[in-house]
């Protein structure tokens, strides 16, 4: 039986790595380019959850500043990317564009977490804010919260994928750039809001991170990792397959590594590598991921 | 003496910056490799830098067995400092050993981890090699007994011998592997190994299409810059006397040389080392200068990363070719020809 705690870490971890994986893969989908600033973006938040504990408000409080900042920070590094992309930029100086954004994030998250440690005089070079939850029916909040947000948003993107006039238009712009602006859609608003929904998501997640696990600046870089093989496992370019990666990542990094360390106790330190293990494996062995595996299921 | 160190100090990380950039330059700028996990060899060179030099010279001059290198770190090296300061010829041989077991090894990483990683499109291609970086990274930071784990290991100086001036010794090494990588890379890179490079970066399609091993041709390219970046992990490691993981990050040992190259001319050896030689010039001055803004509430350290995007963004807005742009083979083959024929 898996106890309690390695469980509720396995689900709350799960909940926010497939948020960050569906937006990571949205984003790849919309311009194809890897948003290398990506984790670091959501990561960013984090420290409006620290600043709002320090207020002595809930973290939870956070939440919708955390939105608006993944969202504003990716709204702008779309522009710059949209500016490069139509001066004729290769792919490889698009992603040297995110890079800019990822090393004035990263250096910025540590300048606040130096000023916070000057003015309050706390390490926020790592800090978890677990004492600052609270319980539902025994249960700490933030797996509710975090389930229902994950939950809630991708009910909203698919929703909004399927009904909506901007969804519509947004899966057209995601199919054929090029097509969709011939027939008269505003390609750059459509991908402007899109950019921006899917870094106030990952900004999202990023603020509820502090509430369950331990957070300094250098989460962003190693989370990175297993959003990476999340995507892999769902099929680089599939939205429902990236969901189902995050939730089988973040298993295979708690739940598996767990019981593997009852055996081999030294295995619980490595197991932010046990994701890159599992998208190793499954390029050279699944290389089309869980999308790939079911169409061909669906093929027969 | 001051001026001396400081000036050997620039010449030693340029020299070590100068075999990474040209590295980069041989993956990207010739062959189209998307690598951004350039420090994932790196790594791999100053970990065993770590373990293999100062564990073999323990064997050799018979040390207790019960001492281990990693835990007894301090009282292993004053012994060994005291063997190797009067035995040029072991300390010589422990750092051709380590540099051949680190070329082998890097080879074989290079050759195995392409075989998935080039399945990749260029794009994920790149996150791959970041990801397996920062994967070893980790494994590094974890792991005590392979590299001293997160607090790091004081290694050997195979110029001991030297005396007060094995810094300069080991420094001297470092220019002269410098200088030998670069004439290798130029003569390859002018070879028709190097063309055929190019062809693989501006079409593959047409390169498989006339008979070329493309993903052979890549295979090989990868092992090579993983073997010379290994490398550059020794000399590295060696010059600063200590191997700490952790501060193998991907901005030091990856974006860094990237902006190098990128500023210098991707695809132009010369630009490569013009865009090195400006980067640790400016990057050793704000080290130095720093200490010049102690009032301020947070380590002005974290200015660097920002310097680097900021610079990072002129470039890809105002100069996307870099200083010195990639020349066309074209205009200096015919130039050639010409002067041929005139002489």
């Amino acid at each position: 039986m898996v106890p309690s705690p390695i469980l509720l870490t396995a689900l709350v971890y799960s909940f926010i790595l497939s948020l960050l994986a569906m937006g990571f893969t949205l984003q790849y989908i919309t311009l194809s380019v890897p948003n290398l600033a990506y984790a670091t973006i959501a990561f960013a938040s984090t420290y409006l959850t620290l600043t709002f504990s320090l207020m002595n408000l809930s973290p939870y409080v956070a939440m919708p500043f955390g939105f608006l900042l993944g969202g504003a920070i990716s709204f702008m590094l779309y522009k710059f990317v949209a500016f490069l992309r139509n001066r004729g930029t290769s792919i490889v100086g698009l992603m040297m564009a995110t890079i800019v954004f990822d090393l004035i994030i990263y250096a910025s998250m540590n300048i606040y977490a130096d000023y916070l440690a000057y003015v309050f005089k706390l390490y926020a070079g790592s800090f978890s804010l677990s004492e600052f939850d609270f319980e539902i029916f025994s249960f700490p909040a933030v797996l509710f919260i975090s389930g229902l947000t994950s939950v809630g948003l991708v009910a909203f993107f698919t929703l909004m994928l399927v009904k909506t006039k901007f969804g519509v238009a947004m899966r057209a712009v995601m199919e054929n750039f090029n097509l969709a602006s011939v027939h008269g859609i505003n390609t750059e608003r459509i991908l402007s809001i899109a950019w921006f929904f899917v870094g106030g998501t990952a900004g999202l997640s990023g603020s509820l991170y502090p509430i369950w696990f331990a957070m300094d600046p250098w989460v962003g870089a190693r989370m990175f990792i297993s959003i990476f093989a999340a995507c892999v496992i769902g099929g680089l370019r599939s939205i429902y397959g990236s969901l189902l990666g995050g939730f089988i990542i973040a298993f295979s990094e708690v739940v598996v590594t767990y019981f593997l360390s009852l055996y081999f106790p030294w295995i619980w330190a490595y197991r932010a590598v046990t994701s890159m293990v599992i998208a190793a494996f499954a390029l050279v062995e699944m290389p089309s991921g869980i999308a790939g595996l079911i169409e061909k299921l669906r093929r027969g | 003496m001051f001026l001396i160190d400081l000036i050997m100090d620039i010449i030693a990380f340029f020299c070590i910056y100068a075999i990474i950039t040209l590295s980069l330059n041989f993956q990207q700028g010739y062959t189209g490799i998307f690598n951004l996990g350039l420090y994932f060899p790196i790594i791999v060179g100053a970990i065993i830098t770590a373990y293999l030099p100062g564990r073999l010279a323990m064997v050799i001059y018979g040390l207790d067995p019960k001492l281990d290198f990693s835990a007894n770190n301090a009282l292993v090296l004053s012994i060994l400092r005291s063997k190797l300061s009067s035995d040029p010829v072991t300390s010589i041989a422990l750092l051709t050993l380590t540099l051949a077991a680190v070329a082998i090894v890097c080879y074989i990483i290079g050759f195995l981890s392409s075989y998935p990683a080039l399945k990749l499109p260029a794009d994920y291609l790149a996150l791959f090699m970041l990801c397996a970086g920062e994967s070893l990274r980790v494994i590094g930071m974890q792991t005590d007994w392979l590299a001293g784990g997160v607090m790091g290991i004081t290694i050997v100086n195979p110029f001991w011998w030297l005396g007060g001036y094995s810094y300069y010794g080991m420094a001297s090494f470092t220019i002269i592997s410098t200088i030998l990588i670069a004439l290798l890379y130029h003569r390859l890179c002018e070879s028709p190994l190097g063309r055929l490079l190019k062809s693989i970066r501006e079409n593959e399609l047409t390169a498989e299409s006339v008979g070329k091993d493309v993903n052979g041709v890549k295979r090989k390219t990868l092992a090579f810059s993983f073997t010379i970046l290994g490398l550059a992990g020794v000399l590295h490691a060696f010059l600063m006397g200590a191997v700490v993981v952790g501060g193998y990050t991907r901005v030091d040992f990856s974006f860094w040389p990237w902006l190098m190259m990128i500023i210098g001319g991707t695809g132009n050896n010369i630009g490569v080392f013009l865009g090195t030689f400006s980067l640790v010039i400016m990057r050793r001055i704000m080290i130095v200068g720093k200490h010049y803004f102690w009032f301020l509430p947070f380590n002005v350290v974290w200015f660097e990363p920002i310097l680097l995007a900021i610079m990072l963004m002129v470039t890809l807005v105002f100069r996307p070719e870099g200083i010195l742009p990639e020349r066309s083979p074209k205009i200096r083959d015919y130039l050639r020809k010409v002067l041929k024929l005139e002489s």
